[in-house]
């Protein structure tokens, strides 16, 4: 026995020899810094030596920092010799305070010999995929059973068809036509496709393509992708913060919409939603699409500081804007160098210098607000412009224009501040600067840029004077009023009827004013003595409305209009100021640069803290990516055209990646909101860069040709069932041997219910509406504002258009996963809770349309009936055995209505029908839009 | 890997055990008529002793109960976040120093750099609008305002210098509840369930309870963040259905109902065995559990049957939203092993600036609608022997300032402003040091001087008490692990037993 367990041990000595022996014969092989190192380095090293902390002066996130001197007085990696590295050293010490990583379990052998061998191979440092630019790439060649099986519809198909070689994989057939159709109509237009489209391809008279640019022609298909893009922008119809007002900015959400049906190229659908206030001369539509960054949250909470929130505003900016792009998240950043990736601490700010020269502040009306003016007031405001386009210049018009539109440049309210704070004399709240008898307030660092007419947009009480000064309380006066007669009887000094949120009286004055070149301090007081006594038992805000006899909500100073002096120049000018006070149809906020003498500078805040400034930057980009152009303008244009530049790594990898998510469940890199190098490595890297490279390149940015070239592919033709072996081997589908099968989104639950019930409004744009939802759900402590159900064909608009308030979305859309929309949302994560089947089977919307689904089928036979309704909702062939299912419950259904009438009643609640066949085929209805079928798309 | 083998393998047991239970129901229901489906399907699992792995398999079930990675201390918690910030100075925070400054301006060197929200110029101080007294064993103090709170004051923790940054209402709840004063964050609850799931099938995870409103924050303040929004809680409403969408239509019979969901789940099953997708399973097992929770909600949600002394114990108004039924129902739901109960009670932000709000009216108002129910609770828990294993924590969003508040430059009722520098809280229940008193704030309670904690160290000591290291539990989420505490954060080893 002993003898025997000798040998063996012999046996398999000799055998390790023998493997070592050849081990060491093989040649080393190339480590491969980005594949091999960086991921150790990542999940080891970093949290101790990299963005956040650098433990003893070493750092492996950047190469000049690994390479560096650190606190022991040298470096730790010796480039070519893993012996005298410390880096190593500490990999094997015995003794557990040096042995690295500190208090951690070791690295494994194999680990180790990666780095040792990386070292001596010379440390080579290299960059992560995501960051090398996009090239040309291969078509992989598939081999013939691919071919045989008619796999390979496109180029797609080789890629894919070579991964599941590799596995030994084989792809499944196509689905049937019926099921496909489904998928398709889904996945381009988010509803069930029309009837007669349908059948036109299941008959096989239109090709799949023909049925597929049939989809895409729909308008349905901006309606479908718009939900993706809207997450992505965090669109809501509500500020966000505190009391959640409302904020009317669904001119961007039509916007989106019709971007998406006129197949606005990427890039261009880039530059305007970043910067097409910027374009030379934007039309309307480019203005509105910079709504796009105005979507940040406002806070209205009282005593908040709006440059709190106008910096929070321009933080979540930098971060959607490399979120949503980029597949960076930067965030990170604002308070430290980026922990894994390479993109250092200033970088940010560089970046954040893009973002931190628009005018909006945190205002509690949001200004700059693109005004809609009534077609009437529109004509009479182009026709002035004409006249001063014709008679004045270029550059008056356009500061003319712009006054109109969006009323900037302007100071509002809390630029000032009071003097003397302390007598109680003034106050400057969201609106307005309001000032008692004998109240100051100074405006720092006025400009008037040497224009001669003094704006302001105020409201006194008669009696009051206000004195302007210079420079000091006691300065040269620059302009007073006193407000003599009652403002509703015009005078000379003042313009037009003002609308202000708490009183319409508001006018705005004209002063004239003395040229002045120079920035000086402006200093404002109001006399008034013939004040109202405050009486008692009155609330603050009573009381303060009795003391206050000035209320100014901003000033600005603004050109003469041409032949100055002359009587026209008047009528014009009195005309033109009447117009801008019109109450607006409607305003929706835009991004508008600062003028350059209100230009901010950005700093460095510390430790992204607001209030802690460090340096002051110039814009810039990470340098990790790709170099600024030389030509471009440093402001959010060049921003917006350096990310679509071509040799930026990121963009049209993000976009694909994203899109491939949309249609098949997940990306090709599956962690879709991170590309960085602690990303997952995507599963067909050749694929996802032969795509981008495509998209950019042949196809011109369009998404329509991407998503088509996606849904053109044999790989998403595929049929969606899983063998148990499938299974067993690509659980998550890695590898695509079969189709997709998807939950369909919120929106589409509920548009296909309303839609195959015949209830679905197609009515596109506009405000958005108030479909029924339960009641008290939009209960706030201290406002008043009620969700009114909207009514006719509002209520059953596809749910893109349902009003969504951050602090309470519509419920049932939340509960299939919808965002809430306060921040840059990149996918979704579909659940599957109980809370969803409560929404199906119970939701009173959903009633509606199982009852209205039924009445088109009552005068049926009920097994015709349900056979029918069952092929009208899935687009399948009900079988025997599901149909004798749902007949059973139609019995079961029926019997309980004929024995219980008073339910039956109860049933139809205000729908004056009593027929219990109705009734029961509604039963039938609901259930079916529980089936698994329904809700996912096969 | 082995996930998915298993997973087959449970798949077949599930599929054996749907065939099985179906046909039992339906062998239940042809003898026993009308009986809710709910009720048979905990009977007729009671007969296997092994948790089914529909149940206990995350794949399956998002709720599945885990264990804590440590030891915890306690299994669930009652979070009492009484909304609007209510004043330290005239509850526990006892200050004589500052009686004698009443009314007399506030020395400039308390304003030097100080942001506050309404205050401006120089306002007045005010005195502590209460009487305080010591009481107890442990001779802790205590205002006249909370006569009930005697009563249990040996029972708790008191923490009297906490801080938090934000001073205003929204960004400071969700700083509170998320770890974060912008939103986008998950809240505790959503983390506690996530990390430990439910002990109860029939009902959610994590509830949410609100009485006079919602809070400032909105709902994203009981969100999941970037957490599966199966997390997120659920707010059990007192008006209508206590779940949306919870009762079934009208005209619908629960004998009915039952034929729809058995009806919806066959034919589901045959779309699994042609499909083979486990995500089939998941939803048939979710119908199930939507089914059950229609009847055990509303069970859970009733107070009408507990007994007359137990209502008066918390003195429950019936059919209305009272915070006094908030406790009773975080009683009854911590009973049934739902995991985390998040109390919103709105109206504590005593500014003075009308009757609702000054606090010498509204304030006081308050302090009577939740003195006598959180007594109550921490009674009604101890005499079930279910304190030990819950814990409660008690406090606002901030505090308030020894100034008398003096918006728009006038000064009204009394009342104060916000202030974040220090304020008191309280835990009380399993592992939680009984009557100490931990930090101290200077004269006028304006600055902790001794014991500050922050809101981070509040949540990690909430986790602790779990069972978690608030540093170990994070989540993956775009390329880097985020965690409650985020950065910050140190277990609160005071006040711990």
């Amino acid at each position: 026995m002993i003898r025997e367990k000798r040998v063996i041990v012999l046996l398999v000595l000799i055998l390790v020899l023998i493997v070592l022996l050849v081990y060491s014969l093989k040649p080393e092989h190339q480590v491969d810094f980005a594949s091999d190192v960086k991921p150790i380095l990542n999940k080891h090293c970093i949290s101790c030596h990299g963005g956040v902390k650098k433990n003893a002066g070493f750092s492996v996130l950047f190469e000049s920092e690994a390479m560096a001197v650190t606190n022991s007085g040298k470096p730790a990696i010796i480039r070519g010799s893993a012996r005298k590295s410390e880096l190593i050293q500490r990999l094997h010490h015995t003794d557990p305070e040096l042995r690295m990583p500190y208090q951690k379990t070791p690295l494994s052998e194999d680990e180790i010999k990666i780095l040792t061998d990386w070292i001596n191979q010379g440390a080579k440092w290299g960059t992560h995929w995501a960051y090398q630019s996009v090239d040309k790439t291969e078509i992989p060649k598939a081999t013939s059973i691919f071919d045989k099986k008619n796999f390979l519809a496109n180029p797609i198909d080789h890629f894919i068809a070579a991964r599941m070689e590799e596995k030994n994989l084989l792809p499944n057939s196509p689905a049937q036509e019926n099921i496909i159709a489904r998928r398709l109509a889904f996945d381009i237009t988010g509803l069930p496709p029309e009837p007669n489209l349908f059948k036109s391809f299941v008959n096989g008279k239109i090709t799949y393509e023909n049925y597929l640019d049939s989809l895409f022609s729909d308008r349905g298909y901006g309606e479908k992708w718009a939900s993706w893009w809207l997450d992505l922008a965090r669109y809501a119809d509500s500020k966000g913060f505190e009391t959640d007002r409302g904020r009317s900015i669904w001119k961007y959400r039509d916007w989106v919409i019709k971007s998406f049906n006129e197949n606005i190229p990427y890039d261009q659908f880039t530059i305007e939603q970043l910067a097409g206030d910027l374009l030379p001369q934007p039309t309307v539509d480019q203005l509105i699409a910079t709504a796009f960054h105005r979507n940040t949250m406002n806070n209205d909470e009282g005593g908040t500081d709006d440059e709190e929130f106008r910096v929070a505003a321009v933080i979540d900016r930098v971060n959607t804007s490399f979120d949503v792009w980029q597949s960076t998240t930067i965030g990170c950043v604002q308070c430290h160098s980026h922990p894994y990736d390479p993109i250092k601490h200033d970088e940010y700010y560089k970046v954040m210098a893009f973002f931190n020269n628009t005018m909006d502040e945190d205002l509690f009306d949001e200004s700059p607000n693109l005004k809609d003016f009534s077609l009437d007031n529109q004509r009479e405001i182009d026709n002035i412009l004409n006249w001063i386009k014709s008679n004045g210049n270029d550059e008056l018009f356009k500061i003319f224009k712009n006054f109109i539109q969006f009323q900037e440049p302007k100071y509002p309210a809390h630029d000032f501040s009071i003097v003397d704070i302390e007598k109680d004399l003034g106050t400057i709240n969201a609106l307005d600067i309001s000032l008692r008898n004998g109240g100051e307030a100074v405006l720092r660092s006025f400009d008037t840029q040497g224009y001669e007419n003094l704006y302001l947009m105020n409201d006194s009480k008669l009696g009051t004077k206000l004195y302007f000064r210079i420079n000091n309380r006691k300065g040269d006066l620059l302009a007073k009023i006193y407000f003599q007669t009652d403002l509703k009887n015009e005078s000379d000094d003042q313009i037009g009827d003002g609308f202000n949120y708490f009183d319409p009286r508001t006018k705005i004055i004209k002063v004239k004013i003395p040229k002045i070149h120079e920035p000086f301090d402006l200093f404002i007081k109001s006399i008034n003595s013939n004040l109202v006594d405050a009486k008692k038992n009155i609330n603050h805000y009573e009381k303060a409305a009795r003391l206050n006899i000035s209320n100014i909500s901003w000033i600005t100073t603004l050109p003469e209009l041409p032949e100055k002096g002359t009587k026209k120049n008047k009528i014009l000018s009195k005309k033109l100021f009447n117009l801008i006070t019109k109450k607006a149809k409607n305003k929706t906020p835009i991004m508008v640069e600062n003028p350059q003498h209100m230009k901010r500078k950005t700093y460095v805040f510390d430790r992204g803290n607001w209030l802690k400034k460090k340096e002051e930057v110039e814009t810039g980009v990470p340098q990790i990516l790709n170099p600024w152009e030389k030509d471009l303008k440093k402001n959010r244009l060049g921003f917006a055209k350096w990310l679509v530049n071509k040799k930026n790594p990121l963009t049209a990898r993000t976009l694909v990646n994203r899109v491939w998510h949309q249609i098949f469940g997940k990306g090709l890199v599956s962690t879709i909101e991170d590309m960085g190098t602690m990303a997952d490595t995507p599963s067909h890297p050749a694929l996802l860069d032969w795509l981008s490279y495509e998209f950019m390149h042949s196809m011109n940015w369009s998404v329509k040709k991407l998503i088509k070239t996606l849904l053109m592919s044999a790989t998403y033709r595929q049929s969606s069932i899983v063998s148990e072996g499938k299974l067993a081997v690509d659980a998550n589908n890695l590898f695509y041997a079969r189709g997709p099968r998807l939950r369909l989104t919120a929106e589409e639950i509920r548009d296909q219910a309303l839609s195959i019930s015949g209830l679905l409004s197609d009515k596109m744009f506009g405000p958005p509406v108030m479909p029924p939802q339960p009641e008290g759900i939009w209960e706030h402590a201290y406002l008043g504002n009620l969700w009114k159900t909207s009514e006719g064909e509002d209520r059953y608009r596809r749910g893109i258009y349902t009003y969504l308030k951050r602090t309470s979305p519509y419920p049932s859309m939340i509960t299939f996963d919808a965002g809430s929309r306060e921040v840059c949302l990149v996918g979704r994560s579909p659940t599957n809770t109980p809370l969803q089947a409560l929404v199906t089977m119970n939701d009173p919307v959903y009633l509606e349309a199982a009852i209205n689904f039924a009445k088109s089928y009552s005068n049926k036979e009920a097994k015709a009936a349900i056979l029918e309704m069952y092929q009208k909702a899935t687009l399948r062939k009900v079988d025997e055995e599901k149909l004798n299912n749902l007949m059973l419950l139609y019995q079961e259904a029926k019997l309980n209505f004929e024995n219980d009438p008073e339910q039956l009643v109860d049933f139809f609640g205000m729908d004056q029908s009593t027929d219990v066949k109705t009734a029961s085929l509604a039963i039938i209805a609901n259930a079916i839009m529980n089936l698994d079928e329904f809700l996912t798309h096969g | 890997m082995d996930k998915i083998k298993k997973l087959l393998a449970e798949q077949r047991v599930v599929e054996a055990q749907f065939n099985s239970r179906r046909h039992f129901i339906k062998d239940c229901t042809l003898g026993l008529g009308g009986l809710a489906l709910g009720s048979f399907l905990n009977s007729c699992s009671s007969g296997s002793p092994t948790t089914p792995a529909y149940i206990s398999d995350r794949s399956l079930n998002p709720m599945a109960s885990l264990s804590a990675p440590f030891l915890p201390k306690v299994k669930s918690v009652i979070y009492l976040h009484m909304v609007g910030a209510p004043s330290q100075l005239e509850l526990f925070d006892y200050k004589p120093e500052l009686a004698k400054l009443h009314n007399k301006p506030c020395p400039p060197s308390l304003l030097d750099s100080k942001k506050f929200a309404f205050i401006q110029g120089v306002p007045n101080m005010l005195g502590p609008q209460a009487n305080f007294k010591r009481e107890g064993e442990t001779g802790n103090w205590v205002s006249n305002h909370l006569p009930h709170f005697k009563k249990v004051i040996d029972e708790v923790a008191f923490l009297k210098a906490v801080h938090t940054d934000q001073f205003n209402h929204g960004p400071a709840q969700m700083l509170m509840q998320t770890g974060s004063p912008r939103n986008g964050r998950p809240s505790m609850g959503s983390w506690v369930t996530y990390g430990l799931g439910s002990e109860n099938n029939n009902l959610p995870g994590f509830v949410v309870l609100t009485s006079g409103g919602t809070p400032d924050a909105g709902k994203s303040i009981w969100g999941s963040g970037f957490l599966p929004s199966v997390y997120q809680g659920v707010h059990c409403r007192s008006k209508g259905d206590p779940v949306l969408y919870l009762k079934d239509p009208k005209g619908v019979s629960r004998n009915l109902k039952k034929k729809v969901l058995e009806s919806i789940n066959d034919i589901n099953l045959k779309e699994y065995k042609k499909f083979g997708d486990p995500e089939v399973l998941t939803r048939i097992n979710q119908y199930e559990m939507a089914y059950r929770m229609q009847v055990s909600v509303p069970k859970v949600m009733d107070i009408d049957k507990e007994p007359d002394t137990i209502k008066d114990m918390y003195g429950v108004k019936p059919g209305k939203e009272a915070f006094a039924n908030n406790c009773l129902l975080a009683r009854k739901m911590v009973e049934q092993g739902v995991r985390f109960v998040q109390l919103y009670d709105w109206g504590w932000d005593s500014h003075g600036a009308s009757p609702g709000e000054a606090l010498d009216s509204g304030f006081l108002k308050k302090c009577k609608e939740t003195d006598r129910p959180i007594a109550a609770l921490i009674l009604d828990l101890k005499q079930r022997g279910l304190l030990d294993e819950t814990l409660i924590v008690w406090g606002g969003e901030f505090g308030r300032t020894p100034m008398w508040e003096n918006r728009l430059g006038i000064q009204n009722s009394p009342g104060r402003d916000h202030q974040g520098d220090a304020f008191t809280m309280w835990m009380a229940g399993g592992g939680i040091k009984k009557g100490v008193v931990h930090g101290k704030t200077d004269e006028i309670g304006y600055s902790g001087i001794e014991g500050r904690v922050s809101v981070y160290d509040i949540q990690a000591t909430i986790l602790h008490l779990l069972g978690f290291n608030h540093e170990q539990f994070t989540y993956q989420f775009q390329g880097r692990p985020f965690r409650l505490t985020d950065v910050e954060g140190h277990v609160i080893n005071e006040i711990l037993a």
